[in-house]
């Protein structure tokens, strides 16, 4: 059997020393106000992880700026304001000898709910999204500076509330996707074009965020590898492919990023990310929703509920990751760390000990992020070190928690890994406990 | 005109209220999934106790979470509910302001269920006919665990220091659906004649006075006429005011200090709220709750087709088209010549002229408001310098109605604010904390 001790060797970033190897990757419901600020619920839901044993948590996206969320109800860092919500969640995470970055993010025209304040969002382009038709306005280059700006004081926010670093969310088809992508940045300017012009708002935003905080601050850049642009619909161009994107890391790399996160996709979610099934019944519960987000969203409800349009679907999405959903971006990975000497750490449905020493060992990674397995099991680093290579009730990759957190609290909706339903239930409600009010 | 009645105490067998006006139940989705409660929902009742209504009945809170009308608000079905609504009680208590805690059972019309319960619980075990919200027929035994459940629910209330309850026994809930000849289809002694529909509702009157004591305020809201055939013209209308009447009679014997006169079988119903019915709002928020019923996806193609869209909303404006204020005053003149308690009246108030002539002609006590206070939470005050009306009133446009399903409860008439920043603004200002 494997020797997996490797995964509780502590991993050495240059700022910052985290304890294992297993991060929690971005994941968190709905559980704030609508307006941005964050409640005990988010505490609660954060804090689930670090009792498990996780060496750090990567925040819940975090828009720099009320016009850059996905869906509303998660907490914001665009105003000094939601400082103390970060340092009181930070310190409790610390508690359980857990660091915490702030993941910093900007959903451009990728808006699954855009809330009342911003009717469209910002994009490279004009062209909206190509799954739900999200419609968004191209941003001018007054605009782009302007955004540079708010991610550089969402990082000053960040080490103001005593965060561990920051990860720039620049991953799975959100705005920095659709400036570095070439099938969705069409800009004529100094920001679209060669791969240096599309890439410049990521290195822009990372010297910005540089100056601001000092050079002895963790910063990590979470990027998409390889969009597989065309996964799901085939008469799509691909996008940004692997050799581009590692000359991009190298990159990122010279502007002074301390670590890269690897995910892959250029949309989320893709069928690569989350990796899995394509849960019709809960989708066509959940998809509801968005019907009035999206140009093509009528359309895709349409799908989902009718037979066999939602199996057809269903197969095509299930396609790319058949056979092997653990460790999907494995090799992309690989490729990305070959070239550069900053630590990389990598997602994909991971929750096997002898898997994720052996990617370590093999230097495909230096560390795992992990996000619905964790949702099953919170107290997956344990369960390791107490000898299990899986978890006995792992996770199916069934993704019902994602399509769940549109409408429900964010949680394992598989009832096949409970007893009961009544057990399922109470372990999704468990977030809210303690309540506020006691 | 002197509005002097206005500002008169209303007094209650237990209770006094310094003035006439009370905020109707309203409350966005603030709270927690789980119905515990947050800081939100205490902001939002700020805001219409320090604008001066003498007193607040709360959102509707569930006495058991499968009897909640949606996720998001703060229920009162565990003693562990009970700090949060005294801690709410007491910040309101600052203003000079009553609370009035509304104890609810949706029965089976919940328009976003949750994924904890796939049914509703009701008299009956035919779906809710607009949108098709399914349900099982209470047995016995769960008819005698939900009178149980409120009585614990008006227990905790007093315990949270709440001056006094009120049953939601309106607007097509469970109460309604027991008690309306159109929908309680029982064979046993719950159904059929008038006395055994009224019988669940004087049960949980009973069982209420009995755990909270005789000297606790206990109200009753009702809708006098169900007018079911007003929202579906092949329905059967349901109960009339007649009907209604007698059980406000046995209300009062059984021990309720108040009737809280409404209207509508349903929720919600063309005359309440009534009003405009915003078809593009609809369109966009209605979506969600397409997964909620039988018929919600045939409403919604009706409401985002034209001209199906047009002629539903012709058919639903048709009822208030002669006046939305006071609508329900004549029914509740009514109520009054029949009982000895006090009557509150609720449709869309927000003229002190016409709240004052409502009082001093004996058509009600007093008046309770929800959108207008929405518009104006500083209604009251505008009055008291002498205004007919806040300068911007309520429009009933019923934009915030179906808004408050995916966006913080607010007015949304953008044609009262000078910009749209500034509903924005207006709507968020909620999530701030007022010193």
């Amino acid at each position: 059997m494997t020797d997996t001790s490797i995964i509780f060797e502590p991993l050495r970033l240059r700022t910052l020393e985290v304890k294992n190897r297993v991060f929690r990757s971005s994941l968190a419901g709905r559980f704030n106000n609508y307006d941005g600020t964050g409640t005990p619920t988010h505490v609660n839901w954060d804090l689930t992880f670090a009792r498990g044993g996780v060496g750090a948590i990567i925040s819940s996206n975090a828009p720099v700026h009320p016009r850059g969320l996905i869906v509303p109800n998660y907490a914001h860092i665009d105003r000094d304001e939601t400082i103390p919500f970060w340092r009181e969640l930070v310190q409790r995470v610390h508690e359980h000898d857990c660091k915490y970055i702030v993941q910093l993010a900007f959903s451009g025209r990728q808006r699954d709910l855009g809330g009342i304040q911003f009717e469209k969002g910002w994009s490279s382009t004009d062209k909206p999204e190509p799954i739900h038709g999200l419609q968004c306005e191209r941003m001018t280059v007054a605009e782009i500076r302007q955004l540079v700006d708010a991610f550089a004081q969402g990082a000053r926010r960040a080490r103001a509330a005593g965060a561990d670093g920051i990860e720039i969310h620049g991953c799975n088809g959100y705005l920095i996707t659709q400036f570095l992508s070439p099938a969705i940045n069409d800009r004529k300017d100094e920001y679209g074009g060669s791969p240096e012009n599309r890439a410049r708002f990521a290195l822009e935003i990372v010297r910005a965020v540089r100056a601001e905080v000092g050079s002895d601050y963790h910063l990590q850049f979470k990027i998409t590898a390889v969009d597989y642009g065309n996964d799901l619909f085939f008469w799509r161009p691909k996008g940004t492919g692997l050799a581009e994107s590692i000359q991009v890391c190298k990159w990122l790399q010279e502007a002074g990023v301390d670590a890269l996160h690897v995910s892959s996709g250029s949309s989320f979610p893709h069928p690569r990310n989350p990796a899995g099934d394509f849960p019709i019944e809960d989708v066509v519960r959940g998809y509801d929703t968005m019907i009035s987000s999206g140009r093509h969203t009528f359309r895709n409800y349409l799908i989902f509920r009718t037979w066999p349009f939602n199996q057809l679907f269903r197969w095509l999405w299930r396609r790319p990751s058949r056979g092997r959903i653990e460790g999907i971006n494995l090799a992309d990975c690989r490729a990305v760390k070959a070239a550069v000497s900053i630590p990389v750490v990598c997602t994909g449905g991971f929750q096997t000990a002898s898997v994720v020493a052996d990617a370590i060992a093999r230097g495909d990674c230096d560390g795992v992020t992990i996000g619905r397995p964790l949702i099953a099991n919170p107290n997956l680093v344990e369960l390791w070190r107490a000898g299990h290579d899986r978890p006995p009730r792992p996770c199916t990759y069934s993704n019902k928690c994602l399509i769940n957190q549109l409408e429900n609290p964010l949680g394992c909706y598989e009832e096949s890994r409970f007893d009961s339903r009544e057990e399922m239930v109470r372990e999704i409600l468990s977030v809210f406990d303690p309540p506020q009010f006691v | 005109m002197s509005t002097s009645a206005i500002f008169e105490p209303l007094r209650f067998r237990n209770l006094t209220v310094k003035n006439r006006i009370f905020r109707s139940s309203t409350g966005g989705r603030w709270d927690n999934y789980d119905g515990s409660g947050t800081q939100t929902r205490i902001n939002w009742d700020l805001k219409t106790a320090r604008g001066g209504v003498g007193a607040i009945i709360s959102s509707h809170a569930p006495v058991h979470p499968r009897g909640r009308l949606l996720p998001g608000y703060a229920l009162i079905d565990r003693d562990d509910r009970t700090p949060f609504w005294r801690e709410l009680v007491r910040r309101v208590h600052e203003h000079d302001c009553k609370y009035i805690l509304q104890l609810a059972h949706a029965g089976r019309e919940r328009i976003i269920g949750g994924f904890e319960y796939p049914k509703g619980l009701s008299s009956t075990d035919k779906p809710e006919p607009l949108n098709g919200f399914e349900c099982e027929r209470l047995t016995i035994a769960g008819i005698k665990e939900v009178v149980a459940a409120f009585a614990a629910g008006a227990r905790r209330a007093r315990e949270a220091g709440a001056d006094g309850v009120e049953l939601a026994g309106a607007n097509g809930v469970l109460f309604t659906q027991f008690l309306s000849s159109g929908i309680n289809d029982r064979k046993d002694e719950y159904g059929g004649s008038l006395e055994n529909r009224a019988r669940f509702a004087l049960e949980v009157v009973r069982a209420v006075r009995e755990e909270v004591g005789s000297d606790y305020f206990l109200g009753f809201k009702i809708s006098i006429q169900e007018r079911l055939s007003e929202i579906l013209p092949w329905l059967r209308r349901g109960n009339a005011a007649d009907e209604s009447i007698q059980v406000c009679k046995w209300l009062e014997e059984a021990g309720v200090d108040c009737i809280h006169v409404s209207v509508g079988g349903e929720f919600p119903h063309p005359r309440n709220p009534a009003g405009e019915f915003p078809t593009r709002d609809m369109v966009k928020t209605y979506d969600s709750l397409i997964s909620s019923g039988l018929y919600t996806f045939r409403n919604y193609l009706i409401f985002r087709t034209w001209p199906l869209s047009a002629i539903w909303k012709w058919h639903w404006e048709k009822p208030s088209r002669k006046g939305v204020e006071g609508i329900n005053l004549p029914d509740s003149r009514a109520v009054k010549q029949a009982v000895g308690i006090p009557v509150l009246c609720t449709g869309g108030f927000q003229t002190a002229s016409v709240i004052a002539g409502a009082i001093e002609s004996g058509a009600c006590d007093g008046v309770t408001i929800a959108r207008p206070l929405i518009a104006n939470p500083d209604l009251v005050r505008w009055f008291e310098r002498g205004h007919e009306c806040a300068p911007r009133p309520c429009t009933y446009c019923n934009k915030c109605l179906f808004s408050f399903v995916e966006n913080p409860l607010g007015c949304y008439d953008e044609r009262r604010f000078d910009s749209r920043e500034e509903m924005i603004d207006q709507i968020l200002s909620v999530y701030r904390e007022a010193a």
